[in-house]
């Protein structure tokens, strides 16, 4: 076992897994600090769940390396690939896997009882987690007689039984409804920070991992596209498809006018001739942590000199103005880092609950629009369209 | 499975090590158990010298040549076959869309009742039926005569009369496979053809029976596979009249002085490989033709309310029953209770006696004992056997599973009796003196249930999801511990199923038994024959009634622990 001094409770370095001719994962490597939660987040087939699952040791990766907590996991270059009841962690499994042949109590037991323990100890244990997860009425019920969210608790429950300083979770969520998804998710977060573990979180729910993360790592063909916090990757995404994936945003293509200045500014033109201001937050330090190697996620063929600007669809402003005011004609707001200004026609509205989302006509084609649901636009209105220089994102 | 088979890196050479020698013990072992027999087969079928000696002392493929002498045998294997095929898709297809899309009532108790008839082995049914409507004396003739009816309305002894038996007896399969592919449609591609405007009919021609076809002309040649191998009604309902066809021609050949080993063989394995391509081609037109829409996955299919017509289907699925379970159990249970051989209904003495010959007379009873010892020493020793060769087959990531399951599935493809001629052959061969003993039997036995046991098997473990056992092994299980608590507890109910399933295919098993049992070991199944070709048919219908009833609480056991252990505990 080596030590490499580093304190990171979960690092993993050019990670390879290879089913037959498929790499499912290639190259992928991060650490997870002590007490983080960090989602890896992708689309299926994307190789999050593969990489989960080599540090939980139940696949055998090819190459690359795993440490927990300071030790070698797997190493390709030593030849060593512990098995998962060797490494001390905890997992949640995505179907629960919850043993239909034991009481709830003797589930959440397993763990302790595999270790060993006092039976006391066991007892308390048992107690003290089910107290956790609010399901100790359930002890002794049968674990076959249980409702998703139930379940859900009782995996929650053994995984944290015997106290284990990082914890696995397999799309913990997916199978549950809506509403009790999104209860689940803060009970999660909030047991995760209470019992200060280390967790990596697997989904493809891109609303779970902004919500539940301190960092995210957004996955696609088996290679990492950007890590960073929630904010940075919804803000300020590196590539084509971490702008796509996360949050949804509005691609609009163009051509720069100009190269960017010193603070990331550059001067754009939409297809349609809307005038904009990007940034280029990729020449801003510290933005960009890691990308897939350039045109890995570009889509369909781009002419010379043709780029993209994300711009997400909470971003933007819409106010109602009167039939001649402007109608049709774009520009540039004068003040540099400012507001870009635009009109369009409502074309059509859908009313979510908590937002509306607008389809809007604009000289550059069209613009999804979310609104909250106190800002009620007409179908066929003309509007001011307004958003803010930063959030147009020059990918 | 392959393809994770061939990722294993070099840097788990170590578990590597340890897998492979277990992988190469398993192939040895089921090397030995399959292929071995099949050597001496072809050894065989190539000998033209002195018979039974290996190896041949004299080569050649005369054997071979002689097959076109038994054209005439082939040419009534190819037809009776045919019959029964047609006979038995034609019943399997109309209970099948009964039964799984029509809302007659009782269907679920029904759907049980089909499955009887396979369990009640085509050798008690051809016996029954021989009962029902031989010539003159059958049953069914006598009820003819007194309804004042001239001549014989049925004579089974006949081509006709042996597809008959085996169409009822040995078609169950044509009616489990149809069943299957018609329980696998969407029903939402019937449904959208009717929300579309199409009314009933246009939609079972142009929707349902399209999708079922392949289902149904993949089954159709696989029950003719079957038939081509096909014994015991052949036997018993042909033999009389010196009508053969191939697998009672290889009987024959070996009963004869001298043995004809050499024509036995050869036509063995003729009829190995008719089969095996039939039962390729089988795959492939499932392969080919099945539509993308057609799942694993089991829907719940929409049902087609019948009306009044539902009282005409069922009465045609209790036609069924009452054909291939009812008639035949009672011809049996009547004339096992007479005192003369042959029942004239007007004047029949009831006795118990030929119940105390059958379970009294010393080799008869014994063959009671010994099918009973058989079935539970091989469902003993087999399930945990087979449990672990269906877990490395398809749990383990141990490279070489895909060729272990290859192998252990081959007994499949080749006719029981056939491969109880190779077996017989096999070991007279070996120096461990075990031929004629309940030794050899319990090999034949395991090795011709190895697809019966892995295939049950892999249903039982595939029911297993696998997340509960890695569960454990992250929770920090060893292997053995996570065996232990997890994956066995679990496994309990199903590997009790096939407990059973072995159990009840090894008491009625006939085919392999009938080369390999010896005076000191006889079994149930060729008892009944040599009763039935030696003494009388009375006896002989107590003999098969005993069987019967066996099986019958074997089978009910069976569904009993079905029911109660359903993969979804909810």
């Amino acid at each position: 076992m080596t030590n490499n001094g580093s304190d990171a409770r979960i690092e993993v370095i050019d990670l390879v897994v290879r089913y037959g001719d498929v790499l499912a994962v290639q190259g992928v490597g991060f650490a997870i600090q002590p007490g983080e939660l960090v989602t890896l987040l992708g689309p299926s087939g994307c190789g999050k769940t593969t990489t989960l699952r080599s540090i939980a040791g139940l696949e055998d990766p090819v190459g690359g390396t795993i440490r927990l907590n300071g030790a070698v996991a797997y190493s390709a270059a030593e030849r060593t690939n512990l098995p998962a009841e060797k490494r001390g962690l905890s997992m949640v499994f995505q179907s629960y896997a919850i043993w239909p042949h034991m009481t709830v109590a003797e589930n959440v037991a397993y763990g302790l009882k595999v270790r060993r323990l006092p039976r006391a100890e066991v007892e308390a244990n048992v107690r003290r987690v089910l107290d956790l997860v609010q399901m100790t009425t359930y002890a002794d019920r049968p674990a076959s007689k249980l409702s998703g969210g139930q379940q859900q608790r009782i995996a929650v429950a053994r995984a944290i039984a015997f106290s284990p300083n990082v914890l696995l979770f397999d799309e913990p969520l997916s199978n549950l409804d809506a509403k009790l998804r999104a209860e689940m998710r803060v009970e999660l977060r909030e047991l995760q920070r209470r019992l200060d573990i280390t967790a990596l979180y697997v989904t493809h729910d891109q609303e779970e991992a902004l919500a539940i993360s301190d960092r995210v790592i957004v996955m696609n063909h088996g290679r990492i596209e950007q890590i960073g916090s929630p904010e940075q990757v919804y803000n300020r995404p590196c590539s084509l498809f971490v702008a796509d994936f996360v949050g949804a945003a509005n691609l609009i293509t163009g051509e720069m006018l100009s190269p960017p200045d010193g603070d990331g500014r550059v001067a754009f033109v939409t297809e349609g001739g809307v005038k904009l201001q990007a940034h280029d937050w990729q020449k801003v330090a510290g933005t960009r942590l890691q990308t897939a190697p350039t045109g890995a996620t570009k889509t369909g063929t781009t002419k010379a000199g043709e780029r993209t600007v994300a711009l997400h669809s909470a971003y933007i402003r819409l106010e109602p103005v009167n039939g001649a005011d402007g109608a049709g004609v774009a520009h540039v707001a004068g003040r540099a880092g400012a507001m870009n200004l635009s009109y369009g026609t409502i074309h059509r509205r859908m009313f979510h609950g908590d937002f509306i989302q607008y389809v809007v006509d604009w000289p550059a084609g069209q613009l999804i629009v979310r609104r909250p649901p106190t800002e009620m636009i007409a179908e066929n209105q003309k509007v001011r369209i307004q958003f803010a220089a930063e959030h147009c994102v020059l990918l | 499975m392959s393809g994770q088979v061939t990722a294993l890196p070099g840097k788990v050479c170590a578990k590597l090590g340890v897998g492979g020698l277990l992988m190469a013990m398993v192939l040895l072992l089921c090397g030995a158990l399959v292929i071995y027999p099949v050597v001496f087969l072809v050894a065989e079928s190539l000998n033209t010298g002195e018979p039974g000696v290996f190896p041949p002392p004299e080569m050649s493929l005369s054997n071979f040549a002689a097959i076109g002498e038994d054209i005439g045998v082939i040419g009534d294997t190819l037809l009776v076959a045919a019959l029964a095929t047609v006979m038995a898709v034609t019943m399997g297809f109309v209970l099948a869309w009964i039964l799984s899309r029509t809302n007659i009532v009782g269907r679920a108790k029904l759907e049980r009742l089909m499955e009887l008839p396979y369990y009640m082995t085509p050798l008690v049914g051809a016996m029954a039926w021989g009962i029902l409507a031989g010539p003159k004396t059958g049953l069914l003739n006598q009820l003819w005569h007194l309804a004042g009816g001239g001549g014989d309305l049925f004579d089974i002894y006949t081509p006709l009369g042996i597809a008959w038996v085996m169409a009822l007896f040995e078609g169950t399969v044509a009616f489990v496979m149809i069943s299957a592919a018609m329980k696998s449609m969407d029903p939402a591609l019937e449904e959208s053809s009717r929300v579309l405007g199409a009314g009933k009919l246009h939609t079972m021609l142009h929707v349902t029976l399209p999708l079922v076809a392949p289902g149904v002309a993949s089954a159709a040649v696989f029950v003719f596979a079957e038939m081509l191998g096909a014994f015991a009604a052949a036997f018993v309902l042909g033999i009389p009249g010196r009508f053969y066809v191939v697998t009672t021609a290889i009987w024959q050949s070996t009963q004869s002085y001298p043995p004809e080993y050499g024509r036995a063989a050869a036509l063995g394995l003729s009829l190995f490989a008719a089969m095996v391509i039939t039962l390729t081609f089988s795959k492939l037109i499932l392969r080919r033709g099945s539509h993308a829409t057609i799942t694993g996955k089991a829907f719940r299919p929409r049902r087609i309310d019948a009306g009044s017509a539902r009282w005409l289907l069922l009465a045609i699925a209790w036609g069924y029953v009452l054909l291939a379970v009812v008639l035949p159990v009672g011809a049996l249970l009547l004339t096992s209770f007479q005192k003369f051989a042959t029942v004239v209904l007007s004047d029949s003495i009831f006795t118990l006696a030929n119940y105390q010959t059958a379970l009294s007379t010393g080799t008869l009873g014994q063959a009671f004992v010994n099918s009973l010892i058989l079935g539970l020493s091989v469902a003993s020793i087999g399930v945990p056997l087979i449990g672990v060769l269906t877990w490395i087959i398809y749990r383990s990531r141990l490279p070489g599973g895909v060729f272990i399951e290859y192998v252990a599935m081959f007994p499949q493809a080749v006719p029981r009796l056939v491969f109880g001629l190779g077996l017989l052959w096999a070991w007279i061969n070996i120096p461990i003196p075990i031929y004629g003993t309940l030794w050899l039997l319990g090999i034949a036995y395991f090795t011709v249930f190895l697809p019966l046991g892995l295939r049950t098997m892999a249903g039982v473990i595939m029911q297993v999801d696998r997340s509960l056992e890695e569960c454990a092994r992250v929770c920090g299980a060893s292997w053995a511990h996570q065996m232990r608590t997890i994956s066995l507890p679990l496994l309990r109910p199903g590997l009790a199923a096939a407990w059973l399933l072995i159990l009840i295919a090894s008491i009625r098993e006939l085919g392999a038994s009938i080369f390999l049992m010896g005076p000191q070991s006889k079994v149930v199944s060729p008892a009944i024959i040599n009763a039935w070709l030696t003494s009388s048919s009375e006896l002989s219908a107590a003999m098969a009634m005993l069987l019967t009833g066996t099986v019958f609480a074997g089978v009910l056991l069976l569904f009993l622990f079905a029911r109660n252990f359903s993969p979804n505990q909810e």
